[in-house]
């Protein structure tokens, strides 16, 4: 008889701005397909599928990803079906937790015409904002530019989707006045961050392989930096995204101030189980709970040479 | 993604390319590949994404890739004593009995999944004929897996000088065509194929997950863009916007 560990689930729940979550895991937005859902059950204490645009959108044409040394370099340019569509079917993403939606605009309009759309469905408990998709030309509005442009969209959102939890996601180039910004505006989380910047060329044919954001273990240091100090600067809650790929991985984000952890590039490369068991198998090895990591570096000196006091 | 350890049963060099053979007890339908890489902890970083590969073969018992060695990463697997593989992934060749005899081309490293196709159509006695284009000698050498194949090769060292189109087949004659190669290749097949006769083309992609997920490995289609891995490899001809 196999006697199970009440602890390998309990000990893993957390609260994330007010919604109980089994696990503190979760997919990153345009990293799990409907065809992989299979591959995750149990592992994720929220789902959240791949941004959804007011109208569909292609894509860009291939080539979209290359391989970099612990990572990738993708510029998928958006692809998918549209909101509408995108709701219709969006049933097949419920697996019992708490649905999260991804939405990208090219306008502050466009941002809060969606957020409207989805606050009359209540299949969805929050709206992530892509604020930070390197890869697609920001029409009316550069998102990334800075703190006035993340306020003005995110205050729009809010007024368009009272009735649910907004989580901002915000590229790592500026975070911690964008995070700032993202707060007062009425933010109920942040997540930290999206790819970055990333430029590969093919010395075959000389030409750029594929310009657009680099992610992967690569980029996890970077994402920890940006986690520790936006936790730092703000007070509603960090969701930690960014090269995560082993259990100690998720561990050291909520560390550094992560309520939640997304896992994205490595459920390319390794199954998500493994990732959700090694996590709990740290927690039970040190006889700690998840929710007890979440800032337990708050306030503490680093001690690393370089480190930035913060 | 879920990956499996497996030993490498055998390897073989043939010519320019390489054969691992492992043992797989699971169904594979021709035309279907796997995610291939060597361990590492808990994931190797360098090279950090999984290869695809068609099944070269598979005798229910044992399954066989069949690759080139292009750069680390393929490098790497020509050495391995143990490979880390995903389960058989995307849609291979539609089998449609009763289209009479079938023609199967193959350019390159292309010629991979025509090997577990024949095997099909040898088991559902349907007939046909094998085309196979190589750049040289060197890579002519897996030809000798496939009797009574016609060839040709580029540089002209071996059967006919020219690409697969020139070995002379009338793709006309046939009622169904199976190919697989660059895309360049298949555009051409299509092209000699018409309108008139089932044809059915093995793309090859760049691939980051292998699963559907990272939207990377994408053909252009009327309409937009789809999934290599998921709505393919294998596509109708009819269906590829090149």
């Amino acid at each position: 008889m196999v006697v199970r560990d009440r602890r390998t689930d309990a000990d893993l729940a957390v609260d994330l701005c007010g919604l109980p979550l089994r696990t503190p895991l979760m997919p990153a937005s345009g990293t799990l397909s409907r065809e992989a859902l299979g591959e995750v059950e149990g592992v994720y204490g929220a789902m959240l599928p791949k941004t959804t645009t007011p109208v569909a959108r292609a894509g860009n044409p291939p080539p979209r990803v290359a391989e970099t040394p612990a990572g990738m370099v993708n510029s998928i340019g958006l692809q998918n079906p549209g909101v509408e569509r995108f709701l219709r079917d969006l049933d097949a993403f419920d697996l019992g937790v708490p649905l999260f939606v991804s939405v990208a605009g090219d306008t502050v309009a466009e941002f809060a015409e969606l957020c409207e759309r989805l606050a009359a469905d209540d299949r969805i408990s929050a709206v992530e904002l892509n604020l930070s998709c390197p890869n697609v030309e920001c029409g009316g509005l550069a998102f990334c530019a800075g703190p006035a442009s993340v306020e003005e969209v995110v205050a729009a959102c809010r007024a368009a989707v009272p009735n649910k939890r907004i989580l901002a996601k915000l590229t790592n180039e500026g975070v911690v006045e964008n995070a700032r910004a993202a707060e007062s505006a009425g933010a109920d989380g942040l997540t930290v961050i999206n790819t970055i910047p990333a430029l590969t060329i093919d010395p075959k044919t000389q030409k750029v392989l594929v310009r657009g954001g680099l992610s992967g273990p690569a980029i996890k240091p970077v994402a920890l930096r940006a986690v520790y100090d936006v936790s730092g600067a703000v007070s509603v809650p960090v969701v930690g995204s960014g090269g995560v790929t082993s259990g100690t991985d998720v561990a050291e984000f909520m560390l550094a101030g992560a309520t939640a952890v997304q896992v994205g590039t490595a459920s390319f490369v390794r199954d998500p189980q493994e990732i959700h068991s090694e996590f709990a198998a740290y927690l039970r090895e040190r006889g700690q709970e998840a929710a007890e990591l979440t800032g337990a570096l708050r306030g503490v000196r680093p001690t690393v040479a370089g480190g930035t006091e913060v | 993604m879920k990956f499996y350890e497996v030993k490498i049963e055998e390897r073989k060099v043939l010519g320019s390319y390489s054969l691992l053979r492992y043992r797989w007890r699971g169904t594979v339908e021709p035309g279907q590949f796997v995610m291939v890489r060597t361990a590492g902890y808990p994931v190797s970083l360098d090279p950090f994404l999984a290869r695809p590969f068609s099944f070269y073969d598979h005798d229910g018992e044992t399954a066989s890739l069949l690759f080139e060695v292009r750069g680390r990463g393929t490098a790497n697997l020509d050495l391995a004593t143990t490979i880390e593989v995903t389960n058989p992934l995307g849609k291979g060749f539609r089998i449609e009995p009763g289209l009479g005899r079938a023609a199967l081309l193959g350019g390159g490293i292309g010629v991979a999944p025509l090997k577990i196709l024949a095997r099909h159509l040898d088991a559902l006695d349907l007939t046909y004929d094998v085309f196979l284009g190589f750049a040289d000698e060197r890579s002519s050498v897996v030809a000798r897996e496939f009797p009574g194949a016609e060839v040709a090769t580029m540089d002209g060292t071996v059967g006919t000088l020219g690409t697969v189109l020139d070995t002379g087949v009338a793709l006309q004659d046939y009622g169904a065509v199976y190919s697989c190669g660059p895309n360049p290749m298949l555009a051409a097949v299509r092209l000699a194929a018409g309108d008139g006769v089932v044809c059915q083309l093995s793309v090859e992609e760049r691939m980051g997950c292998g699963n559907g997920s990272c939207n990377g490995c994408v053909v252009p289609v009327r309409g937009g863009y789809v999934r290599s891995c998921i709505e393919g490899p294998v596509f109708d001809a009819e269906a590829l916007a090149w």
